[in-house]
């Protein structure tokens, strides 16, 4: 009896055990390890030295990049999430209409997010130069000048943003692969109920796919702190280091000014950053995301699925 | 029990990480016996082939030494440094950031007196200061560059007037740049960096005598010296005045285009020139008027690990690397480093090549800033900052100021 | 679903104006691909090649062993994707369909493993790897997805949150255990959102060249996008090369998201009945 009580319980543990060795043997050991790296002052090739807490008072005191750093990314993280998000919904949308051909515009936005990093790097670079650039140059053909997108500090982060776009798709595969499977008949019924297309979204696309927009959320949230080679090969952190980025400030201590405890400390003083939003937005997420498996969640999507309809 | 374990084997694998650190392994033998070496290039795509043929033949000529390529391209920095941080770098690599790496590498000063006199005086001197810190010798000269005026034939032509030539001062660059703006429409007389790198825009403050620090590393007084905020003003008014344009990158790709009639560059474009095409020029760098013009050097050296395993036979494998049959084997990828090779193959008859050399020749005796200053790196990318605030057309801060402010650091 | 012509219009619309931002850089890519380096950085710019060099496809394939690197880039690209569609639906089911000790504190750790930039964790990981024996092999790039990652299993956790509740009951009363539960039942109603998974981590394998870079030594180990990197060199960057290597790489990656859209079209149908 205790026996099978104590298998059971051990089933959960079953399932999630691959993750479980693999944070084990890969994950934990290089973690510490920085952990450990942060109080100290580490350079490439001599002997560490320990500092205590040297690398965070450095950081917090007298480093004037850190905060300036930490700033952009704040910046650049609270304008490309949502855009992206929206982008994204709004693709997915798009392609789920039932129209003809749509599948070669699906296609089409899902292109650039195949392009290796550092090819939609070199890419964007022509397209943007100021001066000899084919978007600026398009522009002065309708009579307009263009500014000079990767020299202008009031410009370039927006360059960077239009440039880190191009690569929506993933998130749009993800919106688009939840929504259909949300089924049909969830929306017939409302139809006969005459709900406007515009209702129908916000009362039922939307709350179905909060479970993919938390992801979504936390996901790009994490990647727009550690957005590095786009920044890197774009703008080199310029003009003037108004995309100096908090990941490329980071990657640069440590393979520039081989400074690796520094740049640790720097990497875990992001990682609480991030984690503290996580947390915030996990703790909010229970007032807006509907799990199927929790109480009250939008009960209609599992019975109608049951009857095997879907979205065409 | 079970959480004790796991926090055990946590500390286990961290505590073996650590001790990898600081150690170092056994090992640097081939399973037939043969002294082992990881050879490290920064060549990219087709220049590996030939590459890989030179260490084959050397790996042939060698029954006791087995060489592996290892071409890191373009990202040969986060290479080294990952492979020198976790203590598992390549036997023998290219080289030429020696303050960052120095720390990590075999001085060689030793091997190179075993050689003999002849050896080290075939090199051109200046290299060897490029490939020493601190007093020690770090690499080998394998290549260089210095930096020359580059200019379009075409261009001088359109605007019907008489091209560079080796004893130009920046006033004629001046007075052509104006004359090529104003009639050829579309077209700047000349180009420079928005955004120069510091360790190679100190070649026109020597050129105007000055420098960013003194011997001691002392910025004040240098880095904003009359003589320097000199050479910041008449670049920046070149640029207020529309007579030269600022590049977002190198200016090649403006010079190749045709958009640009002059730009100082090193001789790493003249392949693509002669692909494209291009009708072009080389000059010496112009002068201030009062002294020759001198530049920096972007050398290349081949070093050792100071931890290789198998340190004589990566030194033999240099030796190979740096001699006068491979010397002769890279060019067209690399400028030689030996008198007689750049004598016997008739480099300075080449026009292309020839203001390279001299350059060489009028630029020893300064040491790059980088080679004096703690902390280069990060200088660097401060005084990259302020030169750009001087450049940037939406910037163009006042070249007093920003250097006044840049030396108080 | 019937649509007014209206709508149609207006959506044909919204589409065509997304694909000119999504398209447009890439046509312009696809042609300078065929130029000359003379005619790519020539001002103004043009958008056709004086004459189409098909060469330059071939030329840029022979510059380096890219029959190699592409077989190197096929192993790890499959080998990780079998191991990341199992581990992920194996790990994302336990959080999702369980409650058990520890699973809050566990499910936020899964999530820190992500926050940690790669920049300071490579070195130590880079010691570890050393130590397996597992430098310049393709080990340390397909292993460790056979233990999932953190992405893909909150990502199909997310998927499993949205299966309601009553649907194991049913299972569980005819008598099948856990494990059959979650192949039997939810691995077919999962389909779409495996094949989610394994899309997205093939298009991540297949262009990541960090990783390579860092655990790779000879060129007979190296991936596609190492190969291609290496067209950036330190002073100067093979353009044309670079860009017709990366229109072929493209390719696979575009032909399984056309196969795999239609099986993520196909959805719960049938499978729940």
């Amino acid at each position: 009896m205790t026996q099978k009580k104590l298998s059971k319980k051990a089933i959960p543990y079953l399932f999630i055990l691959p993750w479980i060795i693999g944070f084990l043997v890969f994950t934990i050991g290089p973690l510490i390890f920085s952990l450990i790296m942060s109080f100290f002052d580490w350079p490439l090739a001599a002997d560490p030295e320990f500092v205590g807490f040297g690398n965070y008072i450095e950081m917090f005191t007298s480093d004037k990049q850190f905060s300036k750093s930490l700033v952009i990314s704040l910046k650049y993280a609270a304008i490309f999430v949502p855009l992206n998000m929206i982008i994204a919904l709004f693709l997915a949308m798009l392609i789920t209409q039932p129209v003809k051909g749509v599948k070669v515009f699906r296609t089409i936005f899902y292109i650039p997010t195949v392009i290796s990093g550092v090819a939609v790097s070199i890419l964007w670079g022509w397209i943007l130069n100021g001066d000899y650039g084919v978007l600026n140059y398009l522009l002065s053909l309708l009579g307009i000048e263009g500014p000079k997108w990767l020299v202008d500090p009031a410009w370039a982060i927006l360059a960077v943003i239009i440039a880190s776009a191009f690569g929506v798709g993933s998130m749009m595969l993800i919106f688009y692969t939840d929504i259909k499977n949300i089924p049909i008949d969830v929306y017939e019924a409302a139809t006969i109920d005459g709900a406007s297309p515009a209702r129908q979204f916000f009362s039922i696309t939307l709350p179905i796919i909060t479970p993919t927009i938390l992801f979504n959320l936390i996901t790009s949230i994490i990647s727009s702190f550690q957005q590095v080679t786009l920044v890197m090969l774009l703008t080199g952190g310029g003009p003037l280091k108004s995309t100096y980025f908090y990941g490329l400030y980071t990657y640069n201590n440590a393979f520039k000014h081989h400074k690796l405890g520094y740049a640790s400390a720097n990497a875990w003083v992001m990682f609480i950053i991030i984690l503290v939003l996580t947390a915030l937005v996990f703790k909010s997420s229970s007032a807006w995301v509907f799990y199927e498996t929790e109480a009250g969640g939008v009960a209609k999507k599992g019975k109608k699925a049951k009857k095997g309809g879907k979205r065409a | 029990m079970k959480k004790k374990l796991v926090a055990m084997l946590v500390l286990a694998m961290t505590g073996t990480m650590f001790l990898s650190a600081c150690g170092s392994d056994g090992g640097g033998k081939t399973s037939d016996g043969k002294a082992k070496i990881r050879f490290a290039s920064w060549d990219e795509a087709e220049d590996v082939d030939a590459q890989q043929a030179a260490v084959d033949k050397f790996n042939e000529a060698h029954d006791d030494i087995e060489v592996t390529l290892e071409a890191y391209g373009g990202e040969f920095d986060t290479k080294i440094a990952a492979g020198m941080g976790s203590n598992d770098m390549p036997d023998v690599m290219y080289m030429w950031n020696y303050p960052a790496y120095a720390q990590g590498l075999e001085p060689l000063d030793s091997y190179i007196e075993k050689e003999g006199e002849d050896y080290k005086s075939n090199f051109y001197d200046t290299l060897w200061n490029y490939n020493s810190y601190d007093g020690s010798t770090y690499g080998i000269p394998i290549g260089f560059t210095t930096h020359a005026l580059f200019y379009n034939k075409d261009i001088f032509a359109e605007a019907g007037i008489d091209e560079p030539d080796n004893d130009w001062t920046w006033d004629d660059v001046i007075e052509a740049s104006k004359t090529i703006t104003e009639k050829c429409e579309g077209k700047k007389g000349f180009s420079f960096q928005m955004k120069p790198d510091p360790y190679d825009y100190e070649m026109y403050l020597w050129s105007n005598g000055t420098a960013y620090v003194d011997a001691d590393g002392g910025l004040d007084g240098n880095l904003n010296s009359d003589k320097a905020k000199e050479v910041f003003q008449m670049f920046q008014d070149m640029e207020k005045d529309g007579y030269a344009a600022a590049t977002e990158k190198s200016g090649t790709d403006e010079f190749r285009a045709g958009s640009t009639g002059m730009y100082v560059y090193g001789s790493w474009s003249i392949n693509t020139l002669k692909e494209d095409g291009v009708n072009f020029g080389v000059v010496n760098i112009p002068s201030f008027g009062g002294q020759d013009s001198i530049s920096i050097l972007s050398s290349s050296g081949i070093s050792m690990s100071k931890n290789s395993k198998n340190k004589e036979a990566a030194w033999e494998f240099i030796k190979f690397w740096t001699s006068e049959e491979m010397n002769k084997e890279r060019i067209g990828m690399e400028l030689p480093v030996l008198y007689s090779v750049v004598e016997s193959e008739g480099i300075m008859e080449q026009p292309e090549y020839a203001p390279f050399y001299t350059m060489l020749e009028q630029s020893s005796d300064y040491t790059p800033a980088s080679f004096i200053y703690d902390g280069w790196s990060e200088l660097s990318e401060s005084l990259s900052l302020s030169f750009e605030r001087v450049f940037n057309p939406s910037a163009m801060e006042n070249v007093s100021d920003v250097l006044d402010e840049a030396a108080q650091q | 679903m019937k649509m007014s012509k209206l709508s149609k219009i207006v959506i044909y619309i919204l589409l065509g104006i997304m694909a000119l931002y999504f398209l447009s850089p890439f046509v312009y890519m696809l042609f300078t691909a065929f130029k000359t380096e003379a005619e790519a950085v020539a001002y103004p710019p043009k958008l056709f090649p004086a004459k189409w060099l098909w060469q330059n496809f071939t030329d840029a394939w022979n510059s380096q062993p890219f029959g190699t690197f592409l077989w190197n880039s096929l192993l790890v690209t499959v080998g990780t994707t079998v191991g990341q569609v199992i581990s992920c639906s194996l790990v994302a089911y336990g959080f999702a369909r369980f409650n058990f000790k520890g699973k809050n504190v566990l499910f936020m750790v899964l999530l820190s493993t992500m926050m940690i930039p790669w920049d300071v964790t490579m070195i130590p990981q880079y010691m570890e790897f050393k130590m397996f024996g597992w430098i310049n092999t393709l080990k340390p790039l397909i292993i460790p997805a056979w233990f999932g990652s953190a992405y893909y299993i909150f990502l199909m956790r997310q998927f499993l949150m949205g299966v309601p509740r009553d649907f194991e009951e049913a299972a569980r009363i005819d008598g099948a255990n856990a494990f059959q539960i979650y192949w039997k039942i939810f691995m077919p109603i999962l389909k779409p959102s495996l094949i989610l998974v394994g899309v997205l981590n093939m298009i991540s394998v297949w262009n990541d060249y960090l990783g390579p870079l860092i655990f790779l030594q000879d060129r007979s180990k190296y991936t596609l996008a190492l190969g291609l990197a290496a067209f950036k060199g330190v002073h100067e960057t093979q353009i044309i090369p670079m860009l017709c290597i990366t229109i072929i790489m493209i390719i696979p990656p575009i032909i399984i998201f056309i196969i795999a859209q239609k099986y993520i079209v196909e959805g719960t149908s049938g499978s729940i009945k």
